[in-house]
């Protein structure tokens, strides 16, 4: 058996290895400093789904960061720094999202986080997010929850929530088609809050739920719900249905002849849920941020810079959340420009309470980042399917608009309780 | 009473094309023993096949192509209903080859292959056919809806309900009345004493994955009008498709189509009534049959038993 002892050397080196582990492992948690004064590329983490249900928005969402991102590096970069990122597929899995989310922390050495159209994965991302103190924009899910009781200090929400486009929707829908409502809903987080948001909206405006279906998250066939549907006879039917579920269920809807009685609001829907669609599966009323056909200045530069960037794209023109998620990059960007430092909460402080002109967002009202709840206040459109069109990217014409106080959500405010900066790590990236 | 009815039917509809699906794989697992986790993916290009044959792009832009367009969409809708399952199967055969070098090897190695091909033939539909939702068009005498007993039904949903049981039909007669359908029964036996009596197991082999997929390309040319057509649809496939040939029994042919209507009648009842639940029902189908008779409904009792 033999026997070493240990020599000075050697203790010397393991004291400094260790040293060295112990100065950028060990306050990772709490103060995380490695990069601040460097020239070191600032690393954005997308975590956008390319497989599941949302597999399409992701695509879309990554396009709109992915613009926003090379736009920066052709401009010089952030505070002179390039701009990377790196990109893992959460898969519209929640359990995903925290796994990828951890990796890009602590592998990937990622300093912020962007990406989501699940409100469950958004949620799950935020969790980890909240504690290395990284910044993370949740571009495209909208469920009232991600900026009510699930709100964290680093997450910011780009997209209007179910609240917002409920409140878009319901008082004129109950005037116009009658006050008996049944709620369609896709069983999990985002369906639950927007059905929620919708029934306590109707109670308020004098409607009815006469019943309220559950659909399960990779429904196919819809034709059991749609029966119950015939043999309920509402007024309105009111779908919180998302992805590719919603293109499933407008097509079985419209081969039914369903479309126009009884009337459909679908409080949201994204651009790549019903891209590409044919015209008589369009039907109902929808809820939206955005849309390129906007008779707003800026829009169709927009466009065409989306089409000069993307031309083998299926989708031609760019959507509601490819506008999200290069709008929240963007200002992602311009926050840190202003911050003058890639310091997590010099950054928050930036963003919270952000007024972006309406003009710069291509919207017809000034939009804000509510610091209560993190969730950026924009105006609402609702649209329905453009008829009198040969074009077919110009699916659609907008009905009106809501300014962001009109359809503010009062009740995110009040069950968002932010940590505190003291409880939020701190880190320059 | 009454307002059960129409979901009950809803449900039958919905098992026969349930059981359309699960025929391929049941044959595939009774003979083969490999649970082909591909059937989705062969499912999905079935579809796409159909759809390029419907559409007539893979004529290029051509004097045949625009004759080919302008045939009625009847007559296109059936050249694409014959030659989508028939293209299917031209793939099942492809990977039949590749499965080769596992036969006799611990079932994990087909396994994992098959799931390698699914990923492979979904990729490959992406790089072909795009990521987007695409349209199979159907001819207007079986769209639209018809009206039954005051509620209004998918004309479509009948006519494949009807052909799924034609399907079925053929497929047993096949099975039954024909040389060929008695070699593959026999092989769902005992294959090695099928080889002992001088047939070529190899092309045994070959015929049954051929045969397989292609039921797998005729359910996806049937079922995609109403589930939608999308890369990764053949995913869809699969946890039923599983699901149907363990209720059932695996390998028998009508323990699969029982099954398949039993899964069918949970799916379009608690759809109805319990929404939440419909997807669950499925599950609690299998754990109720699962645990009362582990081989199933129709299985052949195993060795285990004895």
């Amino acid at each position: 058996m033999s026997k070493k002892l240990i020599s000075r050397r050697s203790l010397l080196g393991a004291t400094a290895t260790g040293g060295a582990i112990a100065a950028f492992a060990g306050p990772w948690k709490h103060n995380r400093v490695w990069a601040a004064g460097s020239d070191k590329p600032i690393k954005i983490g997308i975590t956008s789904d390319a497989s599941g249900q949302y597999a399409n928005s992701g695509a879309s969402d990554r396009r709109g960061m992915m613009m926003a991102i090379d736009e920066a590096n052709e401009a010089g970069g952030v505070l002179g720094r390039k701009i990377e990122f790196v990109h893992l597929d959460t898969e519209t899995t929640p359990a995903t999202g925290s796994r990828v989310a951890e990796r890009m922390i602590s592998r990937e050495e990622c300093g912020f986080l962007i990406g989501a159209v699940s409100s469950g994965v958004a949620n799950a991302i935020s969790q980890v997010a909240q504690k290395y103190g990284v910044i993370y924009l949740n571009t495209n899910s909208s469920s009232p929850s991600e900026s009510g009781a699930n709100c964290h200090r680093v997450k910011f929400v780009w997209d209007g929530n179910g609240t917002n486009f409920a409140k878009a929707a319901v008082k004129n829908a109950i005037a116009t088609y009658g006050k008996n409502w049944l709620l369609l809903t896709n069983d999990y987080v985002w369906g639950h809050d927007t059905a929620a948001a919708t029934r306590k909206l109707l109670e308020e405006y004098g409607g009815t739920v006469t019943e309220e279906i559950l659909v399960p998250q990779g429904t196919r066939d819809f034709s059991a719900a749609l029966l119950k549907i015939q043999q309920s006879g509402p007024d309105v039917v009111s779908a919180a249905v998302g992805g590719d579920d919603q293109k499933a269920m407008r097509q079985q809807v419209a081969q039914l002849g369903m479309g126009e009685k009884p009337a459909w609001i679908n409080s949201q829907q994204d651009w790549p849920d019903v891209y590409g669609l044919p015209l008589d599966n369009l039907f109902g009323v929808f809820g939206t941020t955005w849309y390129y056909k906007l008779d707003l200045p800026g829009v169709a530069d927009f466009v065409k810079k989306y089409q000069e960037r993307y031309p083998d794209t299926q989708m031609r023109v760019p959507g509601n959340v490819f506008y999200n998620g290069y709008m929240a990059t963007r200002e992602l960007l311009a926050a840190i420009e202003r911050a003058g430092s890639t310091n997590n909460i010099a950054i928050i402080k930036q963003l919270e309470g952000h007024k972006m002109p309406a003009a710069e967002r291509m919207q017809h009202d000034d939009a804000w980042i509510d610091p209560v709840t993190h969730q950026v206040q924009q105006t609402i459109y609702l649209a329905t399917a453009n008829s009198g069109t040969q074009d077919a990217d110009d699916m659609f014409k907008i009905v009106n608009h809501s300014s962001p106080d009109a359809v503010l959500d009062s009740d995110a405010a009040a069950a968002c309780k932010l940590e505190s900066y003291e409880d939020t790590p701190t880190f320059d990236a | 009473m009454m307002a059960v009815l129409p979901h009950i039917l809803n449900g039958l509809t919905l098992g026969l094309l349930f059981a359309l699906i699960a025929l391929g794989f049941t044959l595939i697992v009774g003979v083969m023993e490999v649970i082909n986790l591909a059937h989705g993916s062969l499912f999905a290009l079935g579809a796409y096949f159909a759809l390029t044959v419907l559409g007539g792009d893979w004529l290029g832009a051509t004097a045949a192509a625009e004759w080919w367009t302008s045939l009625p969409l009847a007559s296109r809708y059936i050249a694409a209903l014959i030659f989508g399952p028939i293209l299917a199967a031209g793939a099942g055969l492809l990977l039949e080859m590749c499965l080769r070098p596992t036969y006799g090897k611990a079932p994990l190695y087909g396994l994992l292959l098959t799931f390698g091909a699914a990923l492979v033939i979904e990729e490959a539909i992406r790089l072909v056919w795009g990521t987007g939702e695409q349209h199979l068009m159907l001819p207007r005498s079986i769209d639209g809806a018809v009206f039954v007993g005051g509620l209004i039904y998918s004309k479509y949903k009948f006519f494949a309900a009807a052909f799924s049981a034609a399907a079925i039909v053929a497929v047993w007669l096949f099975l039954e009345r024909t040389p060929y359908g008695a070699i593959i029964k026999a092989g769902s036996h005992d294959s090695e004493m099928v080889r002992a009596l001088g047939y070529d197991l190899s092309r045994l082999r070959l015929l049954v994955f051929g045969f397989g997929a292609s039921l797998a390309g005729l359910a996806g040319v049937v079922m995609v009008p109403i589930w939608g057509l999308r890369p990764h649809v053949g995913i869809d496939v699969v946890i039923p498709a599983f699901l149907i040939i363990v209720v059932g029994g695996i390998g028998s042919f009508w323990g699969a189509v029982v099954a398949a209507i039993m899964v069918g009648l949970a799916v379009g009842l608690t759809g109805a009534y319990a929404g939440a639940w419909a997807t669950m029902s499925m599950y609690i189908l299998l754990i109720l049959v699962v645990g009362f008779r582990s081989r199933g409904l129709l299985g052949r009792k195993s060795a285990l038993e004895n």
